[in-house]
């Protein structure tokens, strides 16, 4: 119930920053709906002292890993009182006391950074944390992809690299991407380069946070990277301000296997309980909301 | 003794400033000693330490981490490191190959301490590259690239002095630091051997230029940095030309136009010598803060044409500013 509770929060937040950005007072937004099971799965099986590393769409990565809500929305909508004092923007969110440690608009760049951190995690911190970086399926395309990953196998350092795979990039789809192998596989990608790598459902909560756990604690007791595929579907735009590649019918054909769909299915969620939690998360949005625009005073 | 203005035909290819290197080895093997969080990234940095800075080698073994040859990937991973609190200094050995990582330093780098979460102490990075001299893409010369990149420093020692304070400098600034040894400057000129001042170390400050003579009789401003200090040197000395103040910028960012302007009320003419492409270079950056500051200044800049540099000997000497050429502007302005 909590994993669900905490993607209906970030659900309604993202809902709410896009009717910002539908009258014009957030940015070209990156929202995560649709992909939030894997966020909040990944994170569920997390020690609080591992750290993430995020790509350009951080919000779900941000309250899944308990960066206070407040301050998250000010940075998310460039306000001084952000975590980032506003200088970072929703594409650079870091905040090292939740040890969401970097997160960087260009795709790629997260896979070596995550590297290095681990490197430091292991060697000049020598502690047994491990670093969680999640990138997308069209991340592999990226040299900076590789290098890191060949850079963390080469040292045997403790990173977990979550693909979020949504079978896109941007607005483009995967032939234009990814070279025409069997469903392309992500994870045999990975496993060329001497790593562990398996694929699983990302769309159901409870199953992330499972295979999650057994891959975070395989990567913890050997030290070495390991690659978790998570097959996903990104319900929204891209980035607010841009259209959809994708047609209605495919968009709805999508949304059956909405993360939070299927948890209310498993869970056997009645609408009232539903619309309750819901307000309840829209209560917190609102008090966000309201200290990130107290920070323009 | 024209040797640099024809490199490769009076000198060794693989010619290498030793004062130059033991100076920034020494530098940087202090630091360390003081300083746990300092480690050296690179490729093949284990064997370059073994020839370059053994003590390092030596004492420090396992605070030298060898990295593949992915120049971006290894610079993102500094950056990684550089997050818990590492201080990394990251060879990319050749200052050609910084241009693989331009990405990495201008994006991630350059913004890390911008970004970083309220209250979190400052990172620092020291990205090391050298000159060498020998091709298109041997040679080249790219520290104005980075002199125009917010939140980067650039430094460029001409001395062994100069370049032990300058790193120990960048080595307790937080922030990301570009540091380029230059291989071309010839271990006969640089007068000073020893690193210290009447006996104590002192560090060189970023933003403060060098001021390598001080005239009785103040008639011209020669400002620049580099292996152009030695060369004009050289002329001043060969010719027996006083009466010029010579500045050597040290670090082109922070540049240090206070000592130029300082030093222009009185000369009120100006040449700068850069040894590197002349067009959108450092100099033409200078010319325009003092025009503006200053004017009615005369300003003359010499440097290297906008060209693809050659791997014939005859063809890389043009390169570069020559004696000649720096003996005819100063007599002018004089």
């Amino acid at each position: 119930m909590n994993l669900y509770k905490r993607m209906v929060l970030i659900r309604v937040l993202e809902e709410e920053l896009q009717k910002l950005c539908d009258i014009g007072e957030g940015a070209d937004l990156h929202f995560s709906r649709g992909q939030e099971a894997i966020a909040v799965g990944v994170c569920a099986a997390l020690r609080s002292t591992d750290y993430i590393v995020g790509h350009h769409r951080t919000i779900a990565h941000a309250v899944a890993k308990g960066v206070p809500l407040g301050p998250l929305v000010a940075e998310v909508l460039g306000k001084p009182n952000g975590v980032n004092g506003g200088k970072g923007g929703e594409m650079h969110i870091n905040y090292p006391p939740a040890r969401f440690m970097f997160s960087f608009q260009l795709v790629g760049t997260c896979v070596p950074v995550a590297a290095g951190l681990a490197w430091a995690v292991k060697i000049y911190k020598e502690s047994d944390d491990i670093v969680v970086v999640f990138h997308g399926d069209a991340a592999t395309a990226n040299g900076q992809w590789h290098e890191g990953l060949n850079i963390a196998a080469v040292q045997g350092l403790p990173v977990l690299l979550i693909c979020e795979n949504n079978q896109l990039a941007g607005n483009v789809r995967p032939e234009h991407y990814l070279p025409p192998t069997p469903n392309h596989r992500i994870d045999e990608r990975a496993r060329s380069y001497g790593i562990g790598a398996s694929r699983t459902d990302g769309n159901r909560v409870n199953n992330v946070m499972d295979v999650a756990s057994i891959t975070v604690d395989r990567v913890r007791t050997t030290g070495r990277p390991y690659l978790l595929e998570c097959m996903t579907t990104r319900l929204g735009k891209h980035k607010q301000g841009q259209g959809d590649i994708r047609s209605k019918e495919e968009l709805a054909e999508l949304s059956k296997r909405d993360p939070l769909l299927q948890e209310e299915q498993r869970l056997r969620i009645s609408p009232e309980v539903k619309e309750q939690l819901y307000i309840e998360a829209r209560e917190e949005v609102r008090k966000a909301l309201e200290f990130a625009v107290e920070g323009e005073v | 003794m024209s040797g640099l203005l024809t490199p490769g035909r009076t000198r060794d290819p693989f010619y290498r400033n030793h004062l130059l290197r033991d100076a920034i080895g020494r530098a940087i093997y202090e630091a360390m000693q003081r300083d746990p969080s300092i480690y050296l990234f690179g490729e093949g940095a284990e064997i370059k330490q073994h020839y370059d800075a053994p003590q390092i080698e030596k004492e420090f073994p396992h605070r030298v981490i060898t990295l593949p040859i992915s120049e971006d990937g290894n610079l993102n991973f500094a950056v990684g490191a550089s997050l818990l609190g590492v201080k990394t200094v990251v060879d990319v050995i050749t200052a050609d190959f910084l241009y693989r990582c331009m990405d990495s330093i201008c994006n991630t780098a350059a913004k890390l301490n911008f970004v970083a979460a309220e209250g979190q102490p400052p990172k620092t990075i020291v990205i090391r590259g050298e000159f060498l001299i020998g091709g298109p893409t041997t040679g080249q010369r790219p520290e104005a690239l980075f002199a125009h990149i917010p939140g980067l420093n650039v430094v460029l020692p001409s001395t062994p002095k100069d370049a032990y304070g300058l790193m120990w400098t960048a080595l307790r600034t937080p922030g990301v630091t570009l540091f380029f040894e230059d291989r071309m400057i010839r271990d006969v000129q640089t007068k000073v051997d020893d690193l210290s001042y009447h006996g104590v170390q002192v560090p060189v400050h970023f933003g403060y230029a060098g001021i390598c003579t001080y005239p009785k009789r103040k008639w011209l401003t020669v400002v620049t940095y580099g292996l152009m200090r030695q060369v004009v040197e050289t002329v001043l000395e060969k010719n027996r030309i006083e009466a010029v103040v010579l500045l050597d910028l040290r670090t082109l960012y922070p540049l240090d136009l206070g000592s130029i302007l300082d030093s222009l009320k009185i000369t009120k003419k100006l040449l700068i010598v850069e040894p590197d492409i002349q067009f959108g270079g450092i100099g033409a950056e200078i010319a325009a803060q003092v025009a503006e500051a200053q004017p009615g200044v005369k300003i003359r800049r010499l440097g290297g044409p906008r060209e693809v540099i050659p791997a014939s000997r005859e063809g890389q000497a043009r390169m570069l500013p020559s004696e000649a050429q720096i003996l005819e502007e100063i007599r002018e302005l004089i």
